[in-house]
């Protein structure tokens, strides 16, 4: 890219100070709208992270097998499932008193009831409501296994969740790059009627629509990252703000923060692009 | 270099040409007379391709009639200098910057490369000593001056003048002529379109009458002038101070009586 557009949008940012501030303030407020939904969207996906990790299968085992039958069962398990951790009768009454609290409450019972299991960590594959049910049912499947249980409503909620707060995400995104185009479209509409008569004289001597139009396209990428990097500003101020209330709210990660400023910039370009050879069609020929 | 192929041009039911045949050859010198609103404008508009023939066809070089798309338009303007009636410099760039402009359209876009070119063409016209000035801050025929600066920093073949010296002063009108004198001297092909016929003596060359939408040669009338027929690129100094040309006529006041509008 040469100097001269550089020194072009440059120019014209200066000479159209106050379409610009406009244009960067509205920008600033629908990147920092979109940048609050991303935020929200890291901190469900960090939540989800670690409620996933807790994800787990329990399959409980019938009393008659063996410790060779139990070792080929595992050894399944871990091929197809995940990794399975044996929990024998005793350290599951064990475990039961444990969570119970008051040992009274389990002194009538004589026997220990309660089944040998493995609780099994899913392959990451596995984490979700559907392919947790069909695992699910293919353990059932073997001989050993009593029963299996995986808390099917807790974890279709979850999924649910998830792919609410995913789609509320692209969502908002999807508005914001609507808000980009018509505030970029707008700016730039303006930008180049108040110049109209310069770009009549620039056609006249030859300038190809390429020629006219980059600098303005340069000038709607520098209004897009001043506005990106003040929202992701704003967003960083909301977060430190609400950080001390909401325990575990953590701020964009760097890689985060570089894809948002780099999309705003991939649709500012865009939609600058096109709006420009739409208004420029419709100047002198 | 440009013909014209029974063209007719009309704007609603004014008609502005009327089948003109005509052709013009590389480093020929033309002057289109005519009133205002005869359609001199026109002819030259047709030959930028800012406006299409209602008939007939219109060929510049290799870009042969038709409508060309915008990208083809603009590689023919690049081709070509125009210089207007009323100037048409940016007003917020520089006398330099208005100049250099032609350079960076054209593709030309390293300052290095630039720098030179600009100096060189603001030498020609006299210019050199106001490059920093904007155009507000030049007389008009200073402004003039640059637009010709602009139209001749590419070293176009073919230089397009339309009432360039409508707008000045009678010193500042004889200064351009005599500068555009010498641009087709060293090679330029000019066409003129005036409604003075004192401005067609001056430059000499072939002289057409363009009267109800009829282009008439009408060289034959006209006074001979030692400039018409020499065609062929001479080699006059390209840094030469307007005015001090051979060819500039002693008597210029004579020439633009006061009546001339304009001038700063």
């Amino acid at each position: 890219m040469h100097v001269y557009f550089w020194r072009e949008a440059w120019r014209s940012f200066r000479a159209h100070r106050g379409l610009a501030v406009t244009s960067v303030v509205s920008l600033t407020a629908a990147l920092t709208l979109c940048g609050i939904f991303v935020l929200l969207d890291h901190n469900a996906r960090q939540a989800l992270a670690a409620i996933g990790d807790r994800r787990e299968m329990i399959v409980y085992l019938k009393d008659e097998v063996s410790d060779a039958q139990l070792a080929t069962l595992m050894d399944k398990i871990r091929l197809y499932f995940g990794e399975p951790t044996y929990v024998d009768h005793k350290q599951a009454w064990s475990e039961l008193s444990e969570q119970i609290g008051d040992p009274d409450l389990l002194s009538g019972v004589d026997d220990n009831p309660l089944p040998a299991s493995l609780r099994v960590r899913l392959k990451p594959e596995l984490l979700s409501f559907a392919a947790m049910e069909q695992a699910a049912k293919q353990v059932l499947e073997f001989p050993e296994v009593e029963d299996v249980r995986y808390g099917a409503e807790y974890v279709r909620r979850l999924d649910d969740f998830s792919s609410g707060m995913r789609a509320t995400a692209w969502a908002a995104g999807a508005m914001v790059a609507v808000a980009i185009v018509m505030v970029l479209f707008n700016t730039l509409r303006l930008t180049v009627v108040a110049r109209r008569q310069q770009i009549e004289i620039m056609l006249r001597l030859g300038a190809t629509d390429r020629f006219i139009a980059t600098p303005y396209v340069l000038e709607a990428l520098m209004h897009t990252l001043l506005a990106s990097v003040a929202a992701l500003l704003l967003v960083f101020a909301l977060q430190q703000g609400l950080a001390p209330r909401l325990v575990g709210l953590t701020y964009l990660p760097w890689t985060w923060s570089l894809t948002f400023v780099g999309v705003a910039l991939a649709v500012a370009w865009v939609a600058s692009a096109a709006a420009l050879t739409r208004i420029l069609r419709n100047i002198g020929s | 270099m440009i013909s014209f192929e029974h063209v007719t041009k009309r704007y609603g039911a004014r008609l502005a040409l009327d089948d003109v045949t005509w052709r013009m050859e590389e480093g020929e010198c033309a002057v289109v007379l005519g009133h205002s609103a005869a359609g001199k404008t026109t002819l030259l508009r047709l030959i930028t391709h800012e406006t299409q023939p209602t008939s007939g066809v219109v060929t510049v070089g290799t870009f042969r009639g038709g409508r060309l798309t915008r990208s083809h338009r603009a590689l023919l303007r690049r081709t070509i200098g125009v210089i207007y009636e009323d100037f048409r410099l940016l007003s917020d760039r520089t006398v330099y910057e208005n100049v250099a402009l032609a350079l960076y359209i054209s593709g030309q876009h390293v300052d290095a490369d630039v720098a030179p070119k600009v100096r060189r063409a603001l030498q020609e016209v006299g210019l050199e000593s106001h490059r920093d000035l904007l155009p507000a801050e030049l007389s008009f025929g200073e402004r003039q001056r640059c637009a010709i600066a602009r139209a001749i920093v590419n070293r176009p073949a073919l230089i397009l003048a339309d009432e360039p010296t409508g707008a000045l002063e009678p010193k500042s009108a004889a200064e351009v002529l005599s500068l555009l004198l010498r641009i087709h001297r060293e090679g330029a092909a000019l066409l003129l379109g005036t409604t003075r016929a004192e401005v067609a003596n001056v430059i000499g060359g072939r002289r057409y009458m363009l009267e109800d939408g009829r282009l008439r040669d009408a060289t034959t009338a006209a006074p001979a002038s030692s400039v018409a027929r020499a065609a062929a690129p001479s080699s006059a100094k390209a840094t030469a101070e307007p005015g001090d040309d051979a060819t500039t006529p002693k008597h210029q006041a004579d020439l633009f009586p006061p009546s001339t509008k304009g001038g700063a």
